[in-house]
């Protein structure tokens, strides 16, 4: 197989989570003729590597984030050869996150948001305790993603009261609705109409991921 | 084919056959054993647990002689609480909920508690807690204790003076984060001995750190270091450490203490250091996953749970209540998935208290 060896070097560098070591790996693999397009694809694929070891508890948000400037950095410095190959770098969509009306707790939340982030979304994350109105606003303002959290069984409700305030506003079309948190299931995401249900922050990231693909 | 009544982690009643329950207890104790990197339960438990749950009748419990240790956590707000997850809204003072939980429900340990339960806002009405635990100390036999959670989120912004690494982390300023958490910690220790020290002085007999690490790994390091303070100080005060997850978060990624790093301990890593710090007991934690069934969630708990008790020096009284040890998350908690529950946790995981 061709760039074999730059593969795994890029691969290894990638979930070793250090940036210089993955700026090396890529330039390395650029001098070795390895296209932009390639070395973007192998980083991305190592990406999800990422996504499961932290999902395992053997990498830490920091990590993921140390990996994701590795890559942003990737982008940054192959930019020119990207871009004329067609990649312009854009956002793959606008999401807005937050946890909803009621609850504070924000760490599951924040730490999914940071993964879309890092996943190529435009992330607008409200915080903790959003009044349902604000994800409303943000869907006009052109989010297409919606994403909210509860952590607890009382407001869990709040997911389907924004939904229906999404159909009252003639919006629910436009957006994909992504719930999660400890009580929520999927067979409620189904039972109040939501597009996507995550388990994890991983899990929600790839099921956002392939809808833009 | 025999179906047998139980539960999903949402509460949500299933039957299912034995193959099926059997299925899923096998993967409930690999998922654990894979994860915390310790043994799988045995054929022989993993029988006896199909057992418990397959029980045809809706309460079980475990035999005489063979009843542990029950300690409570959260105080009187499990009578007064009235947010729907943590209380029955029912109104009353501090010092009827303690007697009616020693003399009524048969608590062989309870606590007094701030309704905000963390240790922050504690610290500007410490002297009236002070004096409520001294009155409440003439009139309650069973050991009275102290309780709060080190909830470190409230030293972060919004409602605290440290950068949150949840908005830092998303802009990758990560030595700011890792800085905040760090600043954050040390924060979190001089107020755990600020409260806890002044509690003891004020006649508890001991102070119970309830959902330690929530905020991550800075949060739990600062804990041990606040219980560390308030063991020299006190060197008779009861400590128990209970804990917030299964795993702890990284949110910092490298804190260490006793120069290992917390991020994603294990009860059975997680005992060692509250031993270290101090702790008298550790209350160990697995999360309920509300997709799979009662029988994965319970598997992988008493998997969990298991090996704590057996690495463990002091006695561990498992977290068992909505959403953890294989209980289901729902706003009232089945009572045949908890007593379920409670059995395995005693004749399979040997815990040492509830």
């Amino acid at each position: 197989m061709a760039f074999e060896n730059e593969e795994k070097k890029l691969h290894d560098a990638l979930v070793s989570c250090k940036v210089p070591d993955i700026a090396k790996a890529v330039e390395e693999a650029h001098a070795a003729g390895m296209s932009a397009t390639a070395i973007i694809d192998c980083l991305g694929n190592s990406m999800s590597e990422v996504g499961v070891l932290f999902e395992r508890g053997k990498l830490f948000l920091p990590h993921v984030l140390s990996a994701a400037n590795g890559m942003k950095k990737a982008m940054d410095d192959l930019g020119p050869e990207l871009a004329a190959g067609g990649e312009t770098g854009e956002a793959k969509a606008a999401v807005v996150m937050g946890t909803v009306e009621g609850d504070v707790h924000d760490i599951g939340k924040s730490i999914c948001s940071t993964m879309l982030q890092c996943a190529g979304f435009e992330v607008h994350d409200l915080g903790r305790d959003v009044p349902k109105g604000n994800f409303i606003n943000e869907v006009q303002n052109g989010c297409s993603f919606c994403g909210m959290s509860a952590l607890m069984t009382t407001t869990m409700t709040v997911q389907k009261d924004v939904i229906e305030m999404l159909k009252e506003a003639g919006l629910r079309d436009k957006v994909t609705v992504m719930v999660g948190g400890a009580p929520v299931t999927q067979a409620y995401a189904d039972k109040i109409g939501a597009d996507i249900y995550g388990e994890s922050a991983s899990e929600t990231t790839r099921k956002a991921k392939e809808l833009v693909a | 084919m025999t179906e047998y009544y139980t539960r999903m982690g949402d509460g949500k009643r299933v039957s299912m056959t034995k193959e099926q329950i059997m299925a899923d207890l096998q993967a409930g104790t690999a998922d654990a054993a894979d994860m915390g990197e310790i043994p799988a339960l045995s054929s022989a438990e993993m029988e006896q647990l199909f057992e418990i749950i397959a029980d045809k009748n809706r309460i079980v419990g475990v035999e005489p002689g063979h009843e542990v240790v029950l300690t409570y956590d959260i105080g009187q707000l499990d009578f007064t609480g009235d947010n729907g997850n943590s209380g029955n809204g029912v109104d009353m003072g501090r010092l009827e909920s303690a007697l009616l939980h020693e003399r009524a429900l048969g608590a062989d340990t309870f606590e007094l508690a701030h309704a905000d339960y963390s240790i922050k806002p504690v610290k500007p009405i410490i002297a009236n807690e002070m004096q409520t635990m001294e009155e409440i100390q003439n009139e309650i036999v069973a050991p009275y204790f102290y309780g709060a959670m080190p909830n470190m989120g409230l030293y972060y912004a919004p409602d605290g003076p440290y950068g949150n690494p949840a908005d830092l982390l998303r802009e990758f300023k990560m030595e700011e984060s890792m800085a905040s958490s760090e600043a954050a910690s040390e924060h979190l220790a001089r107020d755990i001995e600020y409260v806890s020290t002044r509690i003891i002085q004020a006649g508890a007999d001991g102070f119970n750190f309830d959902t330690t690490a929530s905020a991550g790994d800075a949060d739990f390091v600062g804990t041990l270091k606040g219980v560390e303070a308030l063991r020299k100080a006190c060197p008779d005060a009861y400590i128990n450490v209970g804990m917030a997850g299964e795993s702890v978060m990284g949110i910092h990624g490298g804190m260490e203490y006793d120069g290992k790093i917390v991020a994603g301990m294990y009860p059975h890593q997680q005992v060692k250091v509250a031993e270290k710090a101090g702790a008298d007991v550790f209350g160990p934690v697995c999360n309920t996953n509300t997709s799979k069934s009662l029988a994965w969630n319970l598997a992988r708990s008493v998997t969990f749970i298991k090996e704590c008790v057996k690495v463990a020096s002091i006695p561990c009284h498992v977290n068992m209540g909505m959403g953890v040890g294989g209980i289901p998350m729902c706003e009232t908690a089945p009572i045949d998935a908890v007593t379920r529950c409670n059995k395995a946790m005693v004749e399979i995981a040997h815990v040492d208290g509830i």
